[in-house]
């Protein structure tokens, strides 16, 4: 569990503060999101948390214990860290890139053999063939997951990712967000994770916080912030398909066990989703076979449908607008 | 081709002469050079840390690297302390290989990618540990292209300093023009030149011994 309170950092010779009075606890096991346009202290934020930057005042606990009061590479070592430009070392092959960390803790030789093994077959990467490579001889998208295997080696229990996946093209980068998440029910870290991409923070994030010039303007989770944007900022962030968007956090399953929406004949449905796709899935169909109404699978079973008209009902009803 | 052969018969003629010299000229060198690389690397390496020192340090470096050579080894010779012959030679050339090693040195460990060392010391490497695993290893490339140029350069120097008593190659060349002998002038230029050659060769295969195969990919090409 990572805590701030009224965290605020001014640099020198700046007159506004980075991060201004700052306070929010992350608990064990969640993904916080930290978004808002460059220079809104995001950054700063998750350099505080491993001492790379050090607050102008205000106090940060990891499970309650102050982190000023720990030497500042020790603390490191127990923090994984990921950068957008990753920061390999090119001179080391990607097995000491990846042991790197558990040879600064002294770990037995055998044993970091086996856990570099281990990391790198979790992340994607075939042992034998990447192990002995360096860092030039790796794609962009290989050497993000073998930036990520280097920050899981010592097996941290909390991550700072700063825009891990900002420098790779938009297939890879889903691509990459799909295995991290997937990773991420595995290992089950405490991370804070820092993107300029609302939609990579509705996707990664368990909760996200919004932040504007080092204040925080909003936090919830995604479906909050999307039902409620907070202010004309939060809204105009999200963008204008904020309904959509919606859509795609909506499992379909939601709607039809809603009770608020009642099932049409179902046997008029031509296509059919599975209960836990998203609501947008529907939507996608009804497009494709010209349709007004889905209907919803779990399994082989028909739990019922979803209809056009009462998607949009939906919509209006979440985020409150109006028409 | 009758002064190549000319050259090949003065080099035969005068082979223990020339050997004389030759092993003056390379104990000289070989001097120089370990003086000159573990002062000027820890020189380099020292104001890489201290910014502020940098500026006046390579400024020194250049200042010393244009005093003509002659009259520097003369200068040396006036102070009683050292006076003609070894000492006065090697701390001139000393002073001349301090430019190509001090600037190489810093430049090497400041072209480091940032990013890079934030990642080291985000992983919780002390300053040390990103000095001596990161910075120094990756720096070699360009610390190298310094060593192999100061190398180069003190061999050629060397000859100078036959004016002070020195009993190298230098010699053959110096006696070489006041006897108007060309043979003598291209016999010492060119086995000069050699050890320059050979010192280079040999920098280059520690070079490749130091530097790790992952720095190395851009000059495949050139090998």
């Amino acid at each position: 569990m990572i805590q701030l309170e009224r965290v605020k950092k001014v640099f020198p010779n700046t007159a506004v503060p980075a991060v201004d009075e700052l306070s929010f606890t992350v608990e064990q096991g969640n993904v916080c999101v930290f978004v808002g346009p460059s220079g809104c202290g995001k950054t700063t934020i998750i350099r505080m948390i491993n001492r790379l930057v050090e607050p102008t005042s205000g106090s940060i606990f990891i499970d309650g214990e102050n982190i000023l009061q720990v030497d500042s590479d020790r603390l490191r070592r127990r923090i994984g860290y990921v950068i957008q430009q990753v920061g390999l070392l090119p001179h080391r092959t990607i097995e000491q890139n990846v042991g790197l960390v558990p040879r600064l803790l002294n770990w037995p030789e055998d044993r970091i053999a086996r856990r570099v093994a281990e990391l790198l077959e979790m992340v994607g990467l075939d042992p034998a063939e990447a192990a002995q490579k360096y860092p030039y001889q790796l794609s962009g998208g290989q050497m993000q997951r073998a930036g990520v295997a280097r920050a899981l080696a010592a097996d941290p229990p909390i991550m700072l990712m700063d825009e891990p996946f900002g420098a790779v093209d938009p297939i890879l980068r889903g691509r990459l967000q799909d295995e991290f998440l997937r990773l991420q029910r595995e290992v089950q870290k405490t991370i804070c994770f820092v993107t300029h991409d609302i939609n990579e923070a509705l996707k990664m994030g368990d909760y996200i916080v919004v932040l504007n010039a080092g204040k925080l303007v909003q936090k919830g989770t995604p479906m909050e912030l999307l039902s409620s944007p907070a202010n004309d900022f939060v809204k105009a962030l999200i963008g204008d398909d904020r309904g959509v968007k919606l859509l795609d956090l909506t499992r379909a399953e939601s709607l039809v066990a809603d009770g608020s929406i009642k099932s049409p004949a179902v046997k008029d449905c031509s296509c059919f989703i599975d209960a836990l796709q998203p609501v947008k899935m529907a939507l996608e169909q009804m497009m494709k076979h010209d349709t007004d109404s889905v209907g919803i699978r779990r399994g082989d079973e028909v739990i019922g449908a979803l209809t056009w008209a009462e998607i949009k009902k939906h919509i209006h009803r979440i985020s409150g607008d109006e028409g | 081709m009758e002064t190549a052969a000319g050259v090949v018969k003065f080099i035969l003629d005068n082979s223990g002469r020339i050997a004389e010299y030759a092993g003056n000229h390379f104990s000289l060198v070989l001097t120089v050079l370990a003086f000159s690389l573990v002062l000027w690397i820890s020189v380099g390496l020292f104001i890489s840390r201290h910014d502020r020192l940098a500026g006046g340090v390579i400024g020194l470096a250049n200042v010393l690297f244009v005093i003509p050579s002659i009259s520097l080894f003369g200068l040396f010779v006036t102070i009683p302390q050292l006076g003609l012959g070894r000492s006065s030679a090697a701390l001139a050339l000393i002073l001349y290989a301090m430019m190509p090693l001090v600037r190489s040195v810093y430049r090497g460990v400041k072209s480091v990618d940032r990013w890079v060392i934030e990642a080291g010391r985000g992983m919780g490497m002390s300053e040390m540990q990103i000095l001596f695993q990161i910075q120094i290893p990756m720096a070699w490339p360009v610390v190298f292209a310094g060593i192999r140029v100061a190398v180069v350069m003190i061999t050629g120097m060397a000859t100078v300093a036959t004016f002070i008593g020195e009993r190298n190659l230098g010699r053959l060349i110096h006696h070489g023009i006041t006897r108007g002998n060309a043979e003598m002038i291209i016999a010492g230029a060119v086995v000069v030149a050699l050890m320059a050659l050979l010192l280079d060769y040999a920098m280059g295969l520690i070079e490749r011994k130091v530097t790790s195969p992952g720095l190395r990919h851009g000059d495949r090409d050139l090998q």
